[in-house]
């Protein structure tokens, strides 16, 4: 009962983890936040791969001649390794995003942000021409 | 063997408490500063699930280059997160459905570290056969990484190299930064 509880424990850890990682992306209504939140869903990801790969009593996948043991699979691990420098790419195209927004709009809040849209799309009907000034060069 | 499961048990739920914690920060440092060890511990995570080379990548450049570049970002950006107005029940409400989806769905997985689950039986043992005598590397990781998948990692260099033209792209700085533009939100606040 209790190793088979502590089988499936980390698949359970790691699906709590994707969902907060989930819900600070889509709940919360700070970019920085919703970035962070995709950091932590990647993150966990990477960890439901890794415990795919694992076998118990494996060692790495390093071969060794003077011992005769069983490998833990690599191929995850090859996986995960090109996701983690990739997830890191995504994270600086996402911060730099997060920078435009700030100095475009002076808050990276998504109700200041949707609120200001607003406020410019009245300002476009009451004067009757496109105010179009904010992406021209 | 039942000892290392314990020891990933116990450092997973060490994760499961700072992501909580990650929910309940409003300040932008200690979020960084979570976000860190968060990743950290997943390195030791996947030092006992025998991810070695997983293990140093993530505390380099998860834990290390994602962190400075929080930090950078931090430096221009305001460093209180605001309270939401709005509810955020929905979301809550569907990552907690999803969620309890996913578990469920977990019966069906097989039990951590049985050589008998279906992806032990396909074409990994062919490449621990194989990484001696085809490419003369110890270590089946980089033989695979290099030689065998060489064109996914140089799809991988792509992807990094098309980020990092678009950030310089995001950050170049053709106009002046408009600074004190006012927050329709608070005068909305003011004016009520």
């Amino acid at each position: 009962m209790i190793s088979s509880t502590i089988g499936i424990w980390n698949y359970w850890i790691v699906f709590c983890l994707m969902m907060i990682g989930l819900f600070l992306v889509i709940g919360r209504k700070n970019f920085l936040k919703k970035i962070v939140g995709l950091t932590i869903f990647q993150t966990s990801v990477f960890l439901l791969y890794i415990t795919f790969g694992k076998i118990k009593g494996g060692t790495p996948p390093i071969l060794n001649e003077s011992i005769n043991s069983i490998y833990s699979n690599p191929l995850p691990h090859v996986l995960i390794l090109t996701a983690i420098v990739v997830g890191v790419a995504t994270t600086a195209l996402g911060l730099s995003l997060v920078l435009r927004i700030n100095s475009e709009y002076g808050s990276i809040e998504e109700d200041d942000i949707s609120a200001q849209d607003l406020v410019d799309y009245h300002d476009e009907i009451e004067t009757g021409k496109s105010i179009d000034l904010k992406f021209k060069q | 063997m039942i000892s290392e499961l314990l020891i990933n048990a116990f450092l997973v739920t060490i994760m499961l408490s700072i992501a909580i914690a990650l929910i309940k920060t409003r300040t932008v440092i200690f979020t960084v500063i979570l976000t860190s060890a968060y990743s950290l511990i997943a390195a030791l995570m996947f030092i006992t699930l025998d991810a070695v080379d997983v293990a140093f990548t993530e505390a380099s450049v998860g834990a290390g280059i994602s962190t400075i570049l929080f930090l950078a970002a931090m430096a221009y950006l305001p460093k209180k997160e605001e309270e939401s107005i709005n509810t955020q029940f929905v979301p809550a409400l569907s990552c907690i459905i999803l969620g309890g989806i996913l578990i469920w769905c977990s019966y069906d997985l097989p039990e951590i570290g049985q050589l008998t689950a279906p992806i032990h039986q396909h074409i990994a043992p062919e490449y621990i056969k194989g990484s001696k005598e085809d490419i003369g590397i110890p270590n089946v990781v980089t033989s695979v990484l290099a030689s065998y998948r060489g064109y996914d990692t140089f799809g991988e260099t792509i992807v990094v190299f098309t980020a990092g033209v678009a950030v310089l792209a995001l950050l170049e700085k053709k106009n002046p930064v408009k600074k004190n533009r006012s927050l329709p939100s608070k005068k909305l606040k003011k004016n009520a």
